[in-house]
């Protein structure tokens, strides 16, 4: 084979027959799936989707860049607040909400990646802290003066009298922005601006020395990332078709960090494993709790909020690596036992 | 070996599918779902009501039920949160197929779930929480109910009518609210109404609920020298701020809304300035039903005083007469029809009976009574009895 | 009037003050900053109510009880969860301490209710009002709050300094290797460290709530003093008291002058402004900002 060929197929994702089939049946499992789920699992399926993407995004900033953001609930406020804004004071129809929520997100994103240029590591989560509560309190301030009730109604999006609301129509949206956006990140993975966050991970002070201008890939970073955030943000208030600062907590971002904690960080797949898991763990808290005697199974909110943090508390004693390093440590076993080796110990 | 990510997605989806969800799929039972702030801000108002409904229910069950029927109850948190409680309703909705959804959690998260029960038909009550608009007269939403006490449209002007009533001479009046719409709205209503009573307004504050301190609020509605306070928000601003304008030495009078912690709250803070307005009766009026819900409380648990559980008494009642009358086999339909006839002997516990009609999901009086603490018979008094106002449309 | 305007800033500043004293011991002595400080603060008031509960008849027993309680609280939370994140990357250990924020708020609840309860009705005191100047008056809780709050930090300067333990606090924060090196265990300074700051917490939840009773959400008032221990620099007690006190006049400034709802965002405008400024704080050790 020449040497043409054979780049091509490495740089080409599904390079191998292999990858392809693989693609092949997970595309049909996907596309069937909300013809076989009850419509409470569509729902679920659909909050995954949209969880994704917000883990995502914050996976390339943490993950992949190093920079650690605290600030995602307020990105998420943001694009939600954009297409509530528009909506009410101008009824812009969504072709227009989605941009402008993007461009907000870029915007934030610079003001939010600023701090980076100059801090780091936990001075910079503190100032990413600092930014959120600002944000939501804006949005508070919004709420309270212009609509003076009870947050903003969103109607679904149309297209030439086709509505978007039923949970099927949705599932398809959601996996192909989730799509869009894990292509975005495998892309930006696999190329330059990927290896220098890489690089600026690591030891930023090295990249720049290796001529990385630090500067800008830094702040291309919370762009990029916040871009998604915000875009996240505004398809949740067209998904739940309405808006209200409640829900931009900051309990919403932690369980954004504990995504791509539990998923594993640095992981694409891992960003979209846990997001998968936060969403269906409180469920699953709420089976079991059925199960209790009364006293706490009344509580079972609270139990929740308890197994979360112990859940949490778990896999960074235990599993930093989250599900994927799970995953690998399993595939490493049974790859090593197919060669014939004896299985590896377990690394600690 | 790269491994697709889109592989993940697939088997993360799958995962969430083939989990077995809670949600009993009981067919002989009535399915009554229930999303409420069981958590979170406004849990301190909201929880005691369903944990009481939930007590009810419990010995109607035991009791063999309603019409040989178990009651299956399913309550979700919603923490107060939109989302969330968008997502209760439509897992109690569409998964779980309620006949009847109840509401009590704040008012900012009704939007999804009205647009919920609307597009699918199944009554929603709101219980212990914020009337909506679309309960009111002349015309409500068909399926939207409301058999919450309190209601700003009504409080305020009784409240502020009080206290032009009870003052001597020329009011000056301090407000007090919470940035949460309902306090807003509240507070601007009592400022207008004060202003055609001839009241001046000397200071008005919107207390944010993570306030460390108190006083300083207080110190700035002292400073403009009010010789009446009111305040309609949560309870804990309620008090608190009271406590701070005390300390700085003012020594006005102070009427706030009485939420469910106010009887017992009145016998801490022990000040015959202290003053609230009530739609349900205080527990020292020794009303037969409220030893029975002492009884009651007490048998099941109740995690909190036996005083804050009559309006999760007053919907367990209800509930009751409505799925009597829907009897069975019960769809939404007929629990909606039933509920439009709903007239409810509140046993005292209210100035009068409960009413719904098909014009009206929301009552026809409204009933108020006011209570202080009178340091000289160290107790509750109750000021006046039942102040009946007619609901109008 | 302004003179009450005062008092009122001194008593916040001295609730900031003793919640932020916790802040500044566990991050100068392991650089770990402890975000669940705040629910650690609610479980100590909430201890205040169990211990009322056991002793309502003898207060000062039920609240040494209460703190006693708190100081084993740190020392625990040190042996069960946060040794075995000395080493790691320093995420991991604040989002372990943000988790074990959420757990405790769980149990708080799990355990309490969301019911908001006071331990001075429980012990039949009413926190009666104390003139402190010509028409200035304050609660006699927060008088308690500010005398405590100063009793905490001249004990603690006089540890710090002077005390064989306190050196070897000081020595494991500026060097944890060669502090080790030289003989002190790390992991009992680091959890001695701990046991003291949840004591400070635990003291600082009480008074609170012997003020104004306490309730689920009260941990938020730790995080809004969070601020005032990085205005004043992470690492410097000092500095904590500083910080206190510029966020402190500043919040009771904006609701006296401009807008009482702002009272809620200040702390965190006056951290955004010192770290754009400032970044290790007015009194801090300007090292290199670690990364993770």
């Amino acid at each position: 084979m020449s040497g043409d060929d054979a780049h091509a197929r490495e740089l080409a994702m599904l390079g191998t027959a292999r990858a392809q089939v693989r693609f092949a049946v997970v595309l049909a499992i996907l596309v069937a799936l909300p013809f076989v789920a009850t419509p409470f699992q569509l729902d679920l399926a659909n909050q995954v989707l949209l969880a994704s993407i917000g883990a995502l995004a914050l996976m390339l900033l943490t993950g992949f860049a190093g920079l650690i953001s605290l600030g995602t609930a307020g990105l998420l406020a943001a694009g939600a607040y954009t297409v509530g804004v528009l909506v009410r004071e101008v009824g812009a129809p969504f072709w227009l909400t989605l941009p402008a929520a993007a461009a907000i997100g870029a915007c934030l994103g610079l003001i939010f990646g600023l701090p980076s240029l100059r801090l780091r590591g936990l001075y910079l989560a503190i100032s990413t802290l600092g930014l959120h509560f600002v944000v939501v309190y804006l949005g508070g301030e919004y709420e309270a003066r212009a609509t003076l009730s009870t947050g903003i109604m969103i109607d679904s999006p149309s297209i030439a009298g086709w509505t978007l609301s039923s949970g099927r129509a949705w599932y398809f949206v959601l996996l192909g922005f989730a799509a869009l956006a894990v292509l975005i990140s495998v892309n930006l993975h696999r190329t330059r601006t990927g290896r220098a966050w890489r690089a600026l991970r690591e030891r930023d002070v090295v990249a720049g020395a290796l001529g990385i201008d630090v500067q800008r890939f830094k702040l291309m970073a919370f762009v990029v990332s916040a871009t998604m955030t915000a875009v996240a943000g505004a398809l949740f208030a067209y998904f739940r078709n309405f808006v209200s600062i409640d829900a931009f907590s900051l309990y919403l971002t932690v369980q954004y960090v504990a995504m791509i904690i539990i998923g594993g960080m640095g992981s694409i797949p891992g960003a979209v494993l846990g997001a998968a898991f936060v969403i269906v763990f409180p469920y699953a808290i709420e089976a079991i709790a059925g199960y209790l005697p009364a006293r706490f199974g009344n509580m079972v909110f609270a139990l929740d909020y308890a197994a979360f943090g112990v859940v949490m508390i778990l896999f960074l004693l235990l599993e930093p690596d989250g599900l994927i390093g799970i995953w690998q440590r399993m595939r490493n076993w049974y790859v090593a036992r197919r060669a014939g080796a004896a299985p590896m110990k377990a690394r600690r | 070996m790269r491994v697709p990510p889109l592989l993940h997605f697939a088997a993360a989806i799958a995962v969430a599918g083939l989990l077995p969800l809670a949600g009993a799929k009981a067919d002989d039972a009535y399915t009554i779902g229930v999303t409420a702030a069981m958590t979170g801000p406004a849990a301190a108002t909201q929880a005691p009501v369903i944990e009481m409904l939930r007590i009810y229910v419990d010995n109607l069950n035991a009791k063999g039920g309603i019409n040989g029927h178990r009651i299956n109850l399913l309550v979700e948190d919603d923490q107060a949160e939109p989302s969330k409680a968008a997502a209760n309703a439509t897992k109690l909705i569409r998964q779980d197929n309620v006949m009847l959804l109840i509401d009590s959690s704040l008012s900012s998260t009704y939007g999804p779930v009205i647009a919920e029960s609307k597009r699918a038909n199944v009554p929603l009550w709101f219980a212990g929480a914020v009337c909506p608009k679309g309960t009111h007269p002349p015309k409500p939403e068909p399926t939207l109910f409301c058999s919450t006490g309190f209601d700003f449209g009504y409080d305020i002007p009784v409240a502020v009518d009080a206290i032009k009533a009870a003052a001597k001479g020329p009011v000056k009046i301090g407000m007090i609210g919470m940035p949460i719409p309902i306090s807003r709205i509240g507070i601007e209503n009592a400022q207008k109404q004060g202003e055609k009573l001839g009241m001046t307004t000397v200071d008005t504050e919107f207390i944010p609920p993570t306030a460390a301190d108190y006083t300083p609020f207080a110190t700035k509605l002292k400073q403009n020298e009010p010789n009446w306070a009111f305040a309609y928000a949560p309870w804990p601003t309620e008090v608190r701020t009271f406590e701070a304008l005390r300390r700085l030495g003012w020594s006005g009078t102070y009427l706030c809304y009485g939420h469910i912690q106010a009887e017992e709250e009145l016998k801490r803070v022990a000040d015959g300035g202290f003053q609230v307005f009530t739609v349900n009766a205080f527990f020292q009026d020794n009303l037969p039903v409220q030893k029975e819900i002492r009884e009651v409380a007490a048998k099941g648990k109740y995690s909190y005083p036996a005083t804050y559980a009559d309006e999760g008494w007053i919907t367990g009642r209800a509930l009751e007469q409505i799925l009597t009358k829907a009897g069975w086999p019960a769809n939404a339909e007929k629990i909606a029809a039933a509920m439009a006839t709903l007239n409810l002997d509140t046993q005292g516990l209210r100035g009068g009976p409960l009413v719904w009609t098909s014009d009206n999901h929301f009552r026809t009086k409204q009933y108020y009574r006011f209570y202080r603490y009178d340091p000289e018979q160290k107790g509750i008094v109750r000021m006046r009895d039942w102040l009946t106002v007619d609901v109008v449309n | 009037m302004s003179q009450q305007l005062v008092a009122n800033v001194v008593v916040l500043a001295a609730i900031y003050a003793l919640v932020s004293a916790g802040y500044v011991l566990v991050y100068r002595v392991s650089r770990v900053l402890n975000l669940a400080h705040g629910e650690l603060m609610m479980v100590g008031a909430y201890l205040l109510v169990a211990t009322a509960g056991l002793f309502s008849g003898n207060p000062l027993v039920g609240l040494l009880l209460a703190a006693v309680c708190g100081l084993v609280m740190g020392i625990a939370v040190y042996a069960v969860l946060m040794r075995w994140m000395t080493g790691e990357a320093v995420l991991a250990s604040v989002l372990i301490t943000i988790a074990l924020g959420i757990l405790l708020r769980g149990l708080s609840i799990l355990i309490w209710t969301t019911q908001q309860l006071y331990p001075a009705a429980t012990f039949g005191w009413h926190n009666p009002p104390v003139a402190i100047g010509p028409g200035v008056r304050i609660s006699a809780a927060s008088v308690a709050i500010v005398i405590l709050a100063a009793a905490v930090y001249a004990a603690l300067f006089v540890f710090l300094q002077f005390t064989r333990w306190g050196v070897r606090m000081r020595a494991a924060g500026q060097n944890p290797l060669l502090a080790e090196q030289r003989g002190i265990r790390l992991h009992g300074v680091y959890a001695f460290a701990w046991g003291l700051s949840t004591f400070t917490a635990s003291l600082a939840g009480m008074l609170l709530a012997l003020d104004s009773g306490v309730e689920s959400t009260m941990a938020t008032i730790g995080l809004k003093a969070f601020p005032a221990a990085l205005v004043g620099g992470l690492d410097s007690l000092f500095g904590a008291v500083i910080g206190a006190v510029i966020v402190a006049a500043a919040e009771i400034a904006a609701i006296q002058y401009v807008n009482p709802l702002l009272s809620d965002v200040v702390p965190f405008v006056v951290l955004l402004i010192v770290l754009a400024i400032r970044p290790w704080g007015l009194f801090g050790s300007r090292e290199q900002l670690d990364r993770v």
